[in-house]
């Protein structure tokens, strides 16, 4: 594990919003939304190439009030490598260890909440998800534009889908 | 092209792509409309005028009538329809093919669709989110969900108990994150699917008319015998389980994340799968009774 390392929060390509003990930030050319807790947020903003691990971990602590150690900050910091939310991709730090074990040693050790990132990719276009005419389910995912866009089928929900 | 040909229906499908596509160029679309809703000026044209006639007609219904016809002919999106010897239909939406058909009615309502995504994804100063609507003591009850979800039954089902009806398809909010009626008819299908257009008033309902603050966010989809057993999300979470809901996400990102957290900033979010409509509607606006009451007097 590399304390000295850097890490650099990606800033291009993506929507950030602030909302109430939340950061959700949109990635443009993925089309995935994350929602950062307080913890990953501080530590995400943290991220500006100056700061080591273990600046980024003291830093974090000043903010949030409780201890928070060099694990901890790696734990958000493979997250966000992870959803490439950083300049250059981190090798993970827990190798060998599953993350959860990794979140349940944080977490029994720290009053500060563990750093999670939730994430979930977006459907392309609602064109792509225009609702359809099924008239006979089980044929309709077979059957090419029952009502749909030409690149798509109506499936079985009633819904267009590749 | 090529990758078509490797599909079961693939080569029919190119061929008929190709063939589209020399047909667009080689017809005269003579006929013409430009018009603006919600800030989006679309064009359409037309290979005769009964053609323009059906497509104005069922413009209007998809927006609620809420277009203007403009005298200028710049515009941002173009529909293109027209009919081969043989009655089918073909429509082109920026020059693209996006479908045919030789049902008219099922070409129009597919066309009454497609009109509506594309008003609703390039909106101007407006966030158009797939969800059902009701007014309840002056807030809005937004309930996201894709179609087949149930989403039309749980809006009719409070509606009938006494909530104000504003949409069984679209939250439409504006930059405040207040929530605007877009009332059409409620589309209720049966056990195959087939839907009907039922008015609101035939549920014994009546249509909301101003925009309101979010009350109450609904993430839930109908499951056979499951218990309304709700959890409830923060902002963040909420957004998120929205995000896929919200039609202008990919063309106007930044602020539609921003009008969601406006809107959703003080409504309690909650999310469940749900069993029967009808009994969830009742304890639904006797809970946002009683929550709304707590709110008052905290």
């Amino acid at each position: 594990m590399n304390n000295s390392q850097r890490p650099i929060a990606r800033k291009s390509g993506l929507v950030v919003q602030e909302v109430p003990d939340e950061v959700l930030v949109y990635d443009l050319e993925s089309n995935k939304a994350h929602c950062l807790n307080q913890s990953a947020a501080m530590i995400w903003k943290s991220c500006d190439g100056n700061n080591s691990v273990s600046e980024i971990a003291k830093l974090v602590e000043s903010q949030a009030g409780g201890k928070v150690t060099e694990d901890f900050v790696w734990l958000a910091i493979d997250q966000l490598s992870e959803n490439n939310l950083l300049e250059k991709p981190v090798a993970s730090s827990f190798e060998g260890t599953s993350r959860r074990e990794v979140i349940k040693k944080i977490g029994l050790a720290s009053v500060v909440a563990v750093p999670v990132i939730a994430s979930l990719v977006a459907p392309q276009s609602a064109l792509a998800a225009a609702s359809c005419t099924c008239v006979n389910p089980p044929s309709c995912s077979n059957t090419p534009n029952l009502g749909c866009p030409s690149t798509t089928r109506c499936n079985s929900s009633g819904l267009c889908a590749p | 092209m090529l990758a078509l040909q490797d599909t079961k229906f693939g080569s029919a499908v190119a061929d008929w792509l190709m063939s589209e596509k020399s047909l667009e160029h080689t017809r005269s679309f003579d006929n013409e409309i430009v018009f603006e809703s919600y800030g989006v000026r679309v064009r359409i044209q037309t290979t005769s005028p009964e053609l323009l006639e059906d497509a104005e007609r069922t413009a209007r219904k998809a927006l609620l009538d809420r277009l203007e016809i403009l005298e200028s002919k710049e515009a941002e999106h173009t529909f293109r329809i027209s009919a081969d010897e043989n009655e089918t239909m073909y429509l082109f939406l920026n020059g693209e093919q996006v479908s045919y058909d030789k049902f008219h009615a099922r070409f129009f309502k597919f066309f009454n669709g497609i009109l509506r995504i594309v008003v609703a994804e390039h909106a101007r100063d407006t966030v158009f989110i797939h969800a059902g609507v009701v007014g309840w003591r002056g807030k809005a009850i937004v309930i996201p969900a894709n179609s087949f979800e149930g989403k039309t039954t749980l809006v009719a089902e409070l509606v009938r108990n006494g909530a104000e009806y504003y949409s069984d398809e679209y939250a439409v909010l504006d930059r405040h994150g207040m929530v605007h009626p877009f009332p059409r008819d409620l589309s209720v299908r049966d056990d195959e699917f087939r839907e009907t257009d039922v008015p609101v008033e035939a549920l014994g309902g009546k249509t909301g008319t101003t925009a309101l603050p979010i009350g109450a966010v609904l993430l839930t989809r109908y499951e056979e015998n499951a218990g309304w057993n709700p959890e409830r999300l923060t902002v963040g979470q909420g957004i998120m389980e929205i995000i896929p809901h919200t039609i202008p996400r990919i063309f106007n990102t930044k602020f539609s994340l921003k009008v969601l957290n406006t809107a959703v900033s003080d409504a309690i979010i909650l999310k469940s799968p749900r069993g029967d409509a009808g009994q969830l509607a009742i304890k639904l606006l006797s809970f946002f009774d009683n929550f709304i009451y707590l709110a008052k007097i905290t």
